[in-house]
């Protein structure tokens, strides 16, 4: 038993030292100036506590005895400790001896060490480092791994306690929203000073926050009266915001909600019919582009000069932003039924290669077509929609138009998530095989799927071509696709409400926390992964994906005995992979 | 779509015969053009053959095969400029070829622990999940990676530096060839050579070709699954971070993202083979060099299209031949 302990210890340790090892690499303690040690010791503290706990059932974390545990906890921080600090001394020296770490790591600049010590980067140049410093930098990881070990034991003791909230937690999740926007609204009421400089982002946050809460208030409503009364009221709340958020706030809510667009378009192809498209960028580059040739066919070197060929004059938009929806939802969708059909017979793992393809093809054609696209200069100028002779190309107003079009293909998604077409999908997604037998139409099932997944993102991109004015190549690269099946994933395939959720988290916070921009796609790289393992479902899930991945119970901790005997049959098992 | 593929083969032969052949290049052009094609065509073998090696036994894409072998470059890299300041490369030939094989060793070893590290953390607490689920973890684990190398190493390309004597080449009629490229297609034969007989020969080989036909029954034969798997992803990165080296020696810069492109042509050339099948994706690799290296010229369109080039062969072969060029291997099922 004393043998385990240590050697679990051991092994947690050495985890800990890695990822500290590795946060320390990328820089993170310059970001966190003189707090740096503590900060890392309390993240390293969490780590420990996740370690510690072990599996996620509550039998799991009852039979964790207090000493062995302790034990295991101690050792862990003092190995994480030792390692750690001795690491952080060694960069020291040899920064204080001259040496130029930087060209192997970028990131080990002497702030990034000084930090790790509380001083500044001035002391560690004149080699005036504290006495004791290793010992501090061991002796905190220590304390993280009692920290963690007393963090189960806490987690044990609420647990072993029943709580009931009598309701108020549902009534506090209904009204949470409501709460918020109320914070949202007196913060940008003149002559309030909260949180100085940060107030703008401070409120953008809280408007995000109340809109996210709204879902989650949406799905604690009982069905009925109830919860048609709370979507009415949430409806007025999300209508007034784009009235009382300023430029900034309202900018960010747009590509937020243009995201939510094309989040709800690609959830039809991934989530619903279940076919993995990674080239999704395609589609939203067609509608760009072909709004951008309506609205500025003089930025098209080909276009204007066959135009003026033909007599017709280049020197403003051919459509108004309202007449082109029509033309560039056509042209996506035609391009979602061109993509589809040569791909009618393939399944999951080719699929996903070969739209990714697809999707680097048209952003390469975009590059190399100059005479047509104007190349890596760029469609320059492009038109903003009008009403009335009246501009609407402010924030404010795309944020309105984002919200009314995810407004609309919402309610279509939903709509047609439980028609005949919605189940030919589902069936589709379980089984191509009974799906047929039962005589579901495959090609035209598939292929309407592509093609109104393309047509919602066609419109996706003229919103963001008349958003931007100016768009390049570069804007379609395939990481727009990856954003897009990520906040679908996180959120919860096939959900609706999952969607809005992960276009928030992932297209809105990076927004607000702008000081981790740098490490955006390492952070959802890594959160895509540890979703996977821990929570494949997504944060809101729909109610059939659910069942589907957790039916057969057991801890959700182990996902592969879990999912087992509830997989679809067309996911191929690694038992069942060879018949 | 039968019709259909033969009127393609026919546009194209009609576009190469009026295009390509029009120009009148000379036949050392094409030559040396081709020689191109299989140095690249072996450096995609190795990789290549990663992703058949791991789909033959997870029959799940390694999506972040591209990124271990450039983790493997990166190594080389430090392990070149570590052998250059204790001054090896400049020294007699033994010394430079010790240090080559070290280098190699070095990229090799980066890559392994990267792959293991890899399964063990994003790969193996899926095992069993629906098929989308470790797909969507591979790609977290590709993006993760990549962006991982370009925080801690910075954007700065590293450059390789070729030790002088492997500068030049020699000359065969009007055809120039380089020392690297011999050196380079030489060294992946061989490493194709030896993987071929490690799978065909030995024990760990032979129970790898048990688990990849049936899980089951070969854990009830006694054979340990978990270690063959991770006995499965050393090899392949350990290929992969051979081919990182050598593909840093060609390409003479390695990047954060220079994974990325090589490792989606190595998928399509085991996809042009047979994914799954060993021999095939060799062949397909071979191939797909040819094709890239002579396909521009031959088609009369510039070489920016290269890339269109790779990515059209995989949309072509999935749709006309989903099995590959070699294989039987992969049902209707699993395709």
């Amino acid at each position: 038993m004393l043998l385990r302990s240590l050697q679990r210890g051991l092994r947690i340790g050495a985890i800990a030292f890695a990822i500290l090892t590795y946060l320390i690499l990328i820089g993170v303690p310059t970001r966190l100036g003189a707090l740096a040690m503590p900060v890392l010791a309390l993240l390293t503290a969490l780590i420990f506590w996740v370690a510690l706990r072990g599996g996620k059932s509550k039998q799991a974390i009852a039979n964790r005895a207090p000493a062995p545990l302790f034990l295991t906890g101690t050792t862990a921080g003092l190995v994480a400790g030792v390692l750690t600090a001795s690491l952080i001394a060694g960069f020291a020296q040899l920064l204080m001896a001259g040496v130029n770490v930087q060209p192997v790591f970028d990131k080990m600049v002497p702030m990034n060490v000084a930090a790790l010590y509380g001083v500044m980067p001035g002391a560690l140049a004149a080699g005036e480092l504290p006495p004791w410093g290793w010992l501090w930098q061991a002796a905190l990881l220590t304390l993280a791994g009692v920290a963690g070990a007393l963090l189960v034991l806490i987690e044990r003791a609420l647990r072993q306690r029943t709580w009931s909230s009598g309701g108020a937690l549902r009534w506090l999740t209904m009204l949470l929203p409501f709460i918020l926007l109320a914070f949202v609204v007196w913060l940008g009421s003149p002559g309030v000073t909260l949180g100085g400089n940060n107030r703008s982002t401070l409120r953008l946050l809280m408007a995000m926050a109340a809109i996210g809460s709204g879902l989650f208030a949406l799905r604690a409503a009982r069905p009925g009266r109830e919860q048609r009364l709370l979507a009415l009221l949430l409806l007025a709340g999300l209508i007034y915001l784009p009235f009382t958020l300023d430029q900034f706030q309202n900018s960010v809510m747009g590509i937020v909600f243009i995201f939510v667009m094309m989040g709800l378009g690609l959830n039809i192809v991934v989530g619903f019919a279940g076919l993995l498209d990674l080239g999704y960028v395609a589609f939203f580059a067609i509608g760009a582009y072909v709004y951008a040739f309506l609205a500025a066919p003089f930025a098209s070197p080909a276009l204007s000069s066959l135009l003026t060929s033909l007599g017709i004059p280049v020197d403003g938009p051919l459509v108004s932003f309202w007449a082109a929806i029509p033309i560039t939802m056509l042209a996506a969708g035609l391009g979602g039924v061109l993509l589809g059909i040569p791909v009618l017979r393939l399944r999951g793992d080719y699929l996903a290669i070969v739209t990714l393809g697809f999707g680097e093809i048209i952003r390469l054609f975009m590059l190399n077509l100059s005479d047509l696209t104007n190349g890596p200069r760029g469609m320059l100028n492009v038109a903003p929609p009008y009403l009335f002779g009246y501009s609407f190309g402010n924030p404010r107003e795309i944020f309105i138009l984002a919200l009314l079009g995810a407004g609309v293909i919402a309610f279509a998604a939903y709509r047609l998530d439980g028609s005949r077409l919605g189940r030919a999908w589902i069936a589709m997604r379980e089984d191509e095989d009974v799906a047929q037998a039962t005589g579901i139409n495959l090609a035209r099932t598939k292929l309407l799927a592509f093609a109104i997944g393309a047509l919602f993102a066609g419109l996706a991109g003229q919103l963001y071509a008349a958003r931007q004015m100016n768009i390049f190549p570069d804007n379609f690269s395939l990481f727009v696709s990856i954003d897009t099946l990520s906040l679908v994933i996180v959120g919860g395939m096939g959900s609706i409400p999952g969607v809005v959720l992960g276009a928030l988290a992932l297209k809105g916070l990076p927004e607000v926390l702008r000081g981790i921009d740098e490490y955006r796609i390492v952070t959802f790289a890594a959160l895509l992964v540890i979703m996977m393992i821990v929570r494949p479902e997504g944060i809101l899930p729909s109610t059939r994906r659910r069942r589907e991945l957790h039916e057969a119970g057991g801890p959700a901790s182990e996902p592969a005995a879990a999912l087992e005997p509830a997989l679809p049959s067309d996911y191929r098992t690694l038992d069942g992979g060879k018949p | 779509m039968r019709g259909l593929g033969l009127l393609g083969l026919a546009l194209l032969v009609w576009r190469i015969v009026t295009v390509g052949l029009a120009e009148n290049y000379p036949l050392s052009f094409w030559i040396s053009q081709a020689l191109n094609g299989l140095v690249l065509g072996g450096v995609y073998a190795l990789v290549a053959l990663g992703y058949t090696l791991i789909y033959g036994i997870l029959l799940m894409i390694n999506f972040a095969h591209g990124e271990v072998m450039m983790i493997g470059a990166f190594t080389g890299f430090f392990a070149l400029q570590f052998f250059t300041g204790l001054g090896w490369m400049e020294g007699p030939t033994t010394l430079v070829v010790l240090a080559l094989i070290l280098i190699a060793a070095a990229g090799m070893l980066g890559s392994i622990v990267t792959g293991v590290t890899l399964e063990r953390v994003a790969y193996r607490p899926l095992r069993g999940a629906p098929r989308l689920v470790p797909l969507i973890s591979a790609i977290g684990a590709s993006l993760f990676l990549q962006y991982s190398v370009l925080l801690i190493f910075g954007v700065t390309p590293r450059t390789y530096t070729k030790p002088p004597l492997l500068e030049g080449g020699f000359r065969v009629g009007d055809v120039f060839v380089p020392y690297t490229g011999v050196i380079i297609f030489v060294t992946s034969l061989l490493l194709m050579l030896a993987l071929y007989l490690i799978v065909q020969r030995t024990k760990l080989g032979k129970a790898m070709r048990a688990v990849a036909e049936d899980k089951g029954t070969a854990a009830l034969m006694g054979i340990d699954v978990d270690r063959v798997i991770v006995f499965t992803f050393i090899l392949s990165a350990a290929l992969a971070g051979a081919a990182g080296v050598m593909l840093g020696f060609h390409n003479t810069v390695v990047k954060f993202n220079s994974g990325f492109v090589p490792g989606l042509k190595a998928f399509t050339a085991a996809v042009l083979g047979g994914i799954g099948n060993i021999p095939g994706a060799m062949v397909g690799a071979l191939l797909l060099g040819l094709i890239e290296a002579l396909g521009p010229s031959a088609l009369g369109i510039p070489t920016e299209y290269k890339d269109i080039i790779a990515f059209s062969v995989l949309v072509i072969v999935l749709i006309f031949r989903p099995s590959g060029l070699l294989g039987e291997v992969v049902s209707e099922k699993k395709a």
